[in-house]
């Protein structure tokens, strides 16, 4: 496709531990449709998400990367993806008659590991009163974006990749599951009810031996937690790694499924959109 | 569809599709047609509002002109100006309709009643009467001849009343 971009087509650019990945995604009014997939793998160690300081620790390796999956795409309307681990994210019931953005603030504040005034905060709409709230330092989001921009994307939109792969999973309204959306580096697990989340938790990963079934164990905690405790409800896991954490699980969770998306596009926040 | 989350940090100046940009600036198209419609329509508003003073201020003249004009036809409609007939002028002419025989003594004109004619002549006999009389009614200028009644005894005395006329 070249660096044409057609109507209704847009560029998602998303940066990541292990990988730089670009996609084209034409979408109409209900749907969406991946045109393009450009995936740039990138060295252990060039790229850290994390909450505060620089994430990008070699930012020659990063700029390659990103120059290379930008020949391959569209550059004019760029989303920029971040990834998960930057961000603050809560489940939150807003009070009636206030601002949601401004009582997500209020209540995320006093657990940033940055000034109150240098987030940006915003929230997604999770079905009812609640919203997932979201909180990013101001200069982590300029670190990526002045990247992408370098490399030469005309980054229009900035996204945070859990939130992405939250609203497609609300979007879809399936019934009663228990998602766990996989980063490299963090991840969120979701439990969704008729098409609302009724429970979130956000961690950093642990890589270590034995994952597969902490995750497991941590996905039916949230669903006795935050459900009504029965059997029986969907496990799903999308994004890094997900292929192999099922793979460790074997037979021990049967009802876990994985993305079904095609090949190399497992990321969460591109299942997210393309749902 | 819901709304995404942007934690942008430039100032969002491109964040519409293309259809909403073509929305937007085909509003910002038709709001410039309609501002433009309106400023001509002001402008028209305005020239026919002076128009209408214009046209308001000659009807206002019109009719004084013709409250004038029906006052002068209500006043006899016959008026005669004293420009069209000057007095020395009438004067002259009724002067050489006179025989030798008879004299003017008094003349009026009234100018109100269409340059009516009042003489006060006396004529030495009869026959210079009737020469009088006939020279009045021959005189293309002189119309309405009218004598008045007469007082003989050695000469005749009377008044005539006639009218006279600028067109011959």
């Amino acid at each position: 496709m070249g660096n044409v971009t057609l109507p209704g087509t847009r560029t998602y650019l998303a940066l990541d531990a292990s990988c730089v990945t670009a996609a084209e995604v034409s979408h109409g009014v209900k749907t969406a449709r991946l045109r393009t997939l450009a995936r740039e793998p990138l060295a252990p160690g060039a790229l850290m998400p994390g909450p505060a300081g620089a994430n990008l620790a070699d930012e020659a390796t990063v700029h390659a990367a990103l120059g290379r999956v930008l020949e391959r795409v569209a550059r004019e309307r760029v989303t920029l993806v971040l990834p998960d681990g930057l961000a603050r994210l809560a489940l939150l019931e807003t009070p009636a008659g206030v601002d949601a953005r401004e009582y997500v603030r209020f209540r995320l504040s006093s657990g940033l590991p940055w000034p109150a005034a240098d987030a940006s905060v915003d929230t997604l709409a999770a079905g009812g009163s609640r919203v997932v709230g979201a909180a990013i330092g101001r200069a982590s989001v300029a670190e990526y974006e002045q990247a992408a921009i370098a490399a030469g994307a005309r980054v229009e939109q900035v996204f945070l990749a859990p939130l992405v792969a939250l609203a497609g999973l609300l979007r879809a309204g399936a019934g009663e599951a228990v998602h766990a959306v996989l980063g490299d580096v963090a991840l969120c697990l979701a439990f969704v009810r008729d098409g609302a989340l009724v429970g979130l938790r956000s961690r950093r990963r642990d890589r270590s031996s034995g994952e597969a079934s902490r995750l497991a164990e941590e996905m039916r905690r949230l669903q006795a937690a935050s459900g009504n405790g029965h059997a029986g409800v969907t496990l799903a896991m999308s994004g890094s790694d997900a292929p192999r954490l099922r793979a460790d699980l074997g037979a021990a969770v049967p009802s876990l499924t994985t993305s079904t998306l095609p090949d190399g596009d497992e990321a969460g926040w591109l299942g997210g959109l393309l749902q | 569809m819901t709304r995404q989350p942007d934690f942008r940090t430039a100032p969002r100046a491109a964040s519409g599709t293309g259809w909403a940009s073509a929305l937007v600036a085909a509003g910002v198209l038709a709001a410039g047609v309609a501002s433009y419609q309106a400023l001509v329509a002001r402008e028209q508003a305005r020239a026919a509002g002076a128009r209408l003073a214009e046209v308001t201020r000659e009807v206002a003249a019109l009719k004084t002109r013709h409250a004038a004009l029906e006052a002068r036809a209500a006043a006899g409609g016959q008026a005669l100006l004293a420009v069209d007939a000057p007095p020395s002028r009438i004067v002259a002419d009724v002067a050489t309709l006179l025989p030798p025989d008879v004299r003017l003594e008094r003349l009026a004109i009234d100018y109100q009643r269409g340059g009516t004619l009042e003489m006060l002549v006396v004529a030495r006999d009869a026959a210079a009467w009737d020469l009088l009389l006939e020279r009045l009614e021959r005189a293309p200028r002189i119309r309405d001849v009218e004598p008045g009644p007469e007082a003989r005894a050695a000469e005749v005395r009377s008044v005539v009343r006639a009218r006279w006329s600028a067109a011959p």
